[in-house]
C-alpha cells in the first residue's frame, strides 16, 4: 500500500491531471464563440477587461457585492488554499527558509522557518473552518441544498479530510512529519528515483487524499479555475460602438 | 394546485403542429423526442463555447438564487438559475462527461426523459433571459444561453408556446410580430399624425414609410402601432425636430425579433435579412432602432455575426436613446422638462443595461425631459426584470399567475420611490407592466423614454 | 385544431379559441365567444366595438391601434375593459371573430 500510494501511483495521477486538464481545455476551444455575448457596461479596452477579471480573482468582487454571506466562506478558503498549495512548494522546497532567500537581509533563517511554521498553521486551520462553514451552508441553507448533487458535499468532505490530516501532522508533535523527510521524498518522486514514503501513517493517507483531489480535478467542477478566464474571455470583452449622429439630418452632434 | 397542469408543471399553452409545420418544423413524436433532443445537445456542445463552459463550470454556489427574480417570485428551486442549467446539465453529464458515465447520479448526472423535456418546457418559459444571473456570477456564467439552447432544442422538436410561435409566423408572413399590414400602418400613422396636430397646436409632423432615398430608417416595435402610441409619436417629432430625411419600413416594421427568443436560426435571420434587404432598397444611410430591449441586443450584438449580406459591417446602427442622449449632450435639443413635472422613476430594460450598454443615455434624456426624476434601487446593470423578459406575456391562467409572482421584486422596487410615472422604455416591460401595476395595486402610469422627449420637445412653430 | 359548434356550424378555432377565419363570422359568434369571456349581455356599446373591428380589419387586415379605437367608437378606455374584462386587443378582437394579436401584447 505505501509503495503503491508514496512510488507508483504519483505518476499516475500526474498523467491523469495534466491529461485531464489538457482534454478538458482542448474540448473548450472546439466549439465557437458564435456572438458577441459580452455583459455591459462594457470595458473600453482589453487592458480594462482584463483589470476586470483580475479585480474579480483578487477579491471576488461579485460575491462581496451579491452574497457577503458566501463571501464570508469562499474568500477566505481560496484565499487559504492559495497560501496553502504555495507554502507547501516554498516551505518543502527551501526548507522553511523561503523568506530568508527572498529578503536576506530583513529576515533570518531561524524566523524564516519561525514564520513559515506560523503561516502554514494559520492558513491550515483558516481553510479547515471555512470548509466547515461552506460545508455547514451546504447542508443548512435551503437553496445551496436544492441545487448540491452528492459529488458536492463529497468534495468539500474531501478537503475537510486532506485539512485534517495535515493540520493533525502540524498540530501533533507525535505526528509530525519535517520539511526534509518530505523533501527527500518528493525529490526522489521528482527525479523519478521515487524513494519510500516517511514513516507516517497520517503522511500517507494525506498524500493518499491529495492525489484522489487531483485525479477528480479534470472531471470535475474543480475546474472553475480554469473555466473562469474562459468564461470571462467571452463576457466581459471590449465592444466597439458605432457613433452617435445622425446623416442628412439639420441638426448635428457637435463635439 | 390549481393554477398548474395535469403534469404539475407550470406551462404556457401550446402550439399545435400544424402552426410548426407552416415555419418549416415537422413536430418530432414522442418516442423519438429525447434522441433527438441528445443528438441536438451535442451539437451545440460541438458548436456553441458559452453553452460548454456553462455546463462544465457551476460550483453550485447558489449566489444565484436571490439574485434571480423567478426564483424570489416562486420559491421553486428549478427557477434558481443553477437549478434550471442542471434541466440540461444533467442529461449532459450523463451523455457526455466520463464522470456522468461512470458515476450517474452521484455527480448529479441524469438520463433525459419525456418528463425532464416538460419541464425544459415549463422552466426555460420561465426564465426571461434577463442575465442578471450572468452578471452575478462569480465566473459570468451565463444561464440566458443556457435558456436559449433548451428553447430551441425544444422548438425544433415542435415544442414551443402559441404566442411566441404564431408571433413567428406573423414575422414570416409580414416581417413584424402583430401582423401589421401595410395598409394598417399607414392608417394608423396617419391616425398619430393628426392626433399631434390636435394635442400640439397644428404641429404637423409626417411619419414616412417605405421612403425611398431615405438616410434613416427607424425601426419601430410593432406593439407601438398597437398599444403605445406616445412612443411611435415621440420619435417622429424626435426626427421632425432635427429634420432628419428618416423612414420606416413596412416590410420591417419591428424593433424586436421572436426569433431570437426561440428560434435563433431560420426566424432570427428572417428579420436580419429584410432588415439589410430594405435599407439597399431604400438608399438607407443608417438605421436607428426603436424601444425595444431584447430586439435592440439581437439587432445590435447580434447582426454582425448571423448576416449573410455583406451591407451589415457598411451602415451603422444606432438605438434612438443614442440619438437623442448625444444630441442633449452636445446642447442641440429645445426641451422644455416641466412638461414632464410627475414623480418619475426609470425602468431598467435587461437588455439594454446588461447587454448594450445602453445606461447612461436613458439618464442624460431623463435629467433632460423631466424634472422630478428618482432612481430606483437596483439600478442600472443591477436593476431586476420586469418578470416578463423574453417574452414570457402568456396570458393562460397558471403563466399569468406566474408572471404576477415574478414582477414582485419589481412591483416592491417601484412602490419604494413612491413615483407617480413609471418609465419603461421596451415593448415586452410595456406590455408586462401595463397589467402588472393593476394587479400591484401601484399607483404609476407605465410610459417609454421617446413619450417623454416627444412631449418635452418644444417647437417654434407651436 | 379544435373546433366549436355554434348554432349547428362547426367553427374552427386556434388553441386559444380564436377564430382562425375571420371571414367564417356570424352574429351567433359574438354571442358563443362572449359567454366564454364572461360577459353576460351584449349591449349596444358592445357592437359598436366589434363591428368598428370587423370593418377596421376589412379595410386594413389588422386590429385597430387601441387608442384609435376608442376615438372613433367614442367609448373610453376605461369602458371598454368593462365591456370586454380581458381588453380590446384580446376579448373584442375574440367576439368579432379577429386573429388574437400576437408578439407583445
Amino acid at each position: 500500500m505505501e509503495q503503491f500510494v508514496g512510488q507508483i501511483m504519483p505518476y499516475f495521477t500526474v498523467a491523469i491531471f495534466l491529461g485531464g486538464v489538457t482534454w478538458r481545455l482542448w474540448r473548450w476551444m472546439i466549439p465557437r464563440i458564435m456572438h458577441n455575448i459580452t455583459l455591459s457596461p462594457f470595458p473600453g479596452t482589453w487592458t480594462a477587461a482584463v483589470t476586470w477579471w483580475v479585480w474579480q480573482i483578487a477579491i471576488f468582487w461579485n460575491i462581496l457585492k451579491f452574497d457577503r454571506a458566501l463571501w464570508i466562506g469562499a474568500f477566505p478558503f481560496h484565499a487559504a488554499l492559495i497560501a496553502i498549495i504555495a507554502g507547501h512548494a516554498m516551505g518543502i522546497y527551501t526548507l522553511g527558509l523561503q523568506f530568508h532567500m527572498i529578503a536576506p537581509l530583513l529576515v533570518s533563517a531561524d524566523l524564516s522557518v519561525w514564520l513559515s511554521d506560523l503561516l502554514g498553521t494559520t492558513m491550515g486551520l483558516v481553510f479547515l473552518v471555512a470548509v466547515l462553514y461552506l460545508l455547514y451552508r451546504r447542508f443548512t441553507v435551503e437553496k445551496v441544498r436544492a441545487i448540491s448533487s452528492t459529488s458536492d458535499f463529497l468534495h468539500l468532505f474531501l478537503l475537510l479530510t486532506i485539512a485534517g490530516l495535515g493540520n493533525y501532522m502540524r498540530l501533533v508533535p507525535d505526528a509530525h512529519t519535517t520539511y526534509l523527510e518530505a523533501r527527500t521524498f518528493m525529490a526522489g518522486l521528482f527525479t523519478f528515483n521515487p524513494v519510500a514514503l516517511p514513516q507516517n501513517a497520517f503522511f500517507m493517507w494525506h498524500f493518499f487524499f491529495v492525489q484522489c483531489l487531483m485525479i477528480i480535478f479534470p472531471f470535475s467542477k474543480l475546474m472553475h479555475v480554469f473555466g473562469f478566464f474562459w468564461m470571462r474571455w467571452m463576457v466581459n470583452r471590449p465592444f466597439k460602438e458605432w457613433a452617435p449622429g445622425m446623416p442628412g439630418a439639420k441638426v448635428q452632434v457637435t463635439k | 394546485m390549481s393554477t398548474e397542469t395535469a403534469k404539475g408543471l407550470r406551462q404556457p399553452k401550446r402550439a399545435n403542429e400544424k402552426l410548426f409545420r407552416t415555419l418549416g418544423i415537422e413536430p418530432v413524436p414522442d418516442e423519438k423526442k429525447v434522441e433527438e433532443a441528445i443528438r441536438h445537445l451535442d451539437d451545440f456542445r460541438n458548436k456553441l463555447r458559452s453553452f460548454v463552459v456553462t455546463m462544465e463550470n457551476c460550483v453550485k454556489c447558489g449566489l444565484c438564487a436571490d439574485n434571480c427574480h423567478t426564483y424570489l417570485g416562486t420559491k421553486d428551486p428549478n427557477n434558481i438559475p443553477a437549478g434550471r442549467a442542471d434541466l440540461i446539465r444533467k442529461a449532459y453529464k450523463r451523455y457526455f462527461t466520463p464522470q456522468g458515465k461512470l458515476f450517474g447520479p452521484l455527480v448529479g448526472a441524469e438520463e433525459l426523459t419525456l418528463e425532464t423535456l416538460e419541464k425544459w418546457y415549463s422552466y426555460f418559459y420561465q426564465c426571461s433571459e434577463c442575465r442578471r444571473c450572468s452578471h452575478t456570477c462569480p465566473f459570468g456564467l451565463d444561464t440566458a444561453e443556457i435558456t436559449m439552447v433548451g428553447r430551441q432544442i425544444l422548438f425544433w422538436l415542435g415544442i414551443g408556446p402559441q404566442l411566441h410561435t404564431a408571433t413567428a409566423g406573423a414575422i414570416l408572413k409580414t416581417g413584424n410580430h402583430m401582423g401589421l399590414t401595410k395598409a394598417g400602418i399607414i392608417d394608423t400613422l396617419e391616425f398619430l399624425a393628426e392626433e399631434i396636430e390636435e394635442d400640439r397646436n397644428g404641429l404637423k409632423v409626417e411619419f414616412p414609410t417605405d421612403k425611398p432615398d431615405s438616410d434613416i430608417l427607424y425601426i419601430p416595435s410593432s406593439a407601438d402601432f398597437m398599444l403605445n402610441p406616445n412612443t411611435l409619436k415621440g420619435a417622429g417629432m424626435f426626427f421632425k425636430w432635427v429634420g432628419a430625411n428618416w423612414t420606416m419600413s413596412s416590410r420591417i416594421t419591428e424593433a424586436g425579433n421572436f426569433g431570437y427568443l426561440m428560434d435563433q436560426t431560420r426566424i432570427q435571420r428572417e428579420m436580419v435579412t429584410r432588415l439589410y434587404e430594405e435599407c439597399t432598397t431604400l438608399g438607407i444611410k443608417k438605421i436607428v432602432w426603436g424601444e425595444c430591449g431584447h430586439g435592440w441586443r439581437a439587432a445590435k450584438m447580434y447582426v454582425a455575426s448571423y448576416s449573410d449580406l455583406p451591407g451589415v459591417a457598411k451602415i451603422p446602427m444606432t438605438h434612438i436613446h443614442d440619438e437623442v442622449a448625444a444630441l442633449i449632450e452636445s446642447g442641440q435639443l429645445d426641451l422644455d422638462p416641466t412638461r414632464n413635472s410627475q414623480k418619475i422613476t426609470l425602468h431598467d430594460p435587461c437588455n439594454y443595461v446588461r447587454a448594450c450598454g445602453l445606461c447612461d443615455q436613458m439618464r442624460v434624456i431623463m435629467r433632460a425631459v423631466t424634472s422630478d426624476f428618482v432612481e430606483m434601487t437596483p439600478n442600472r446593470e443591477r436593476n431586476f426584470c420586469c418578470g416578463g423578459g423574453s417574452g414570457v406575456l402568456f396570458d393562460d391562467p397558471a403563466m399569468y399567475e406566474y408572471r404576477i409572482l415574478a414582477s414582485n421584486k419589481k412591483a416592491e422596487q417601484v412602490r419604494e420611490t413612491e413615483a407617480e410615472v413609471l418609465c419603461a422604455p421596451c415593448s415586452i416591460c410595456k406590455a408586462q407592466l401595463y397589467p402588472m401595476v393593476k394587479e400591484h395595486k401601484l399607483p404609476v402610469e407605465v410610459v417609454g423614454l421617446i413619450d417623454l422627449v416627444g412631449h418635452a420637445l418644444v417647437f417654434p412653430e407651436e | 385544431m379544435p373546433f366549436v359548434e355554434i348554432e349547428g356550424k362547426q367553427v374552427e378555432v386556434d388553441e386559444d379559441g380564436f377564430m382562425t377565419d375571420p371571414a367564417a363570422w356570424f352574429e351567433a359568434c359574438a354571442y358563443y365567444f362572449a359567454k366564454g369571456e364572461g360577459i353576460e349581455q351584449l349591449t349596444d356599446d358592445h357592437w359598436k366595438v366589434i363591428n368598428y373591428l370587423k370593418e377596421y380589419y376589412a379595410t386594413n387586415g389588422i386590429a385597430p391601434m387601441i387608442r384609435k379605437l376608442c376615438k372613433e367608437t367614442g367609448i373610453p378606455l376605461k369602458e371598454i375593459y368593462e365591456l370586454f374584462p380581458s381588453g380590446p386587443a384580446k376579448g373584442a378582437c375574440k367576439l368579432g371573430g379577429l386573429p388574437k394579436p400576437t408578439g407583445c401584447v
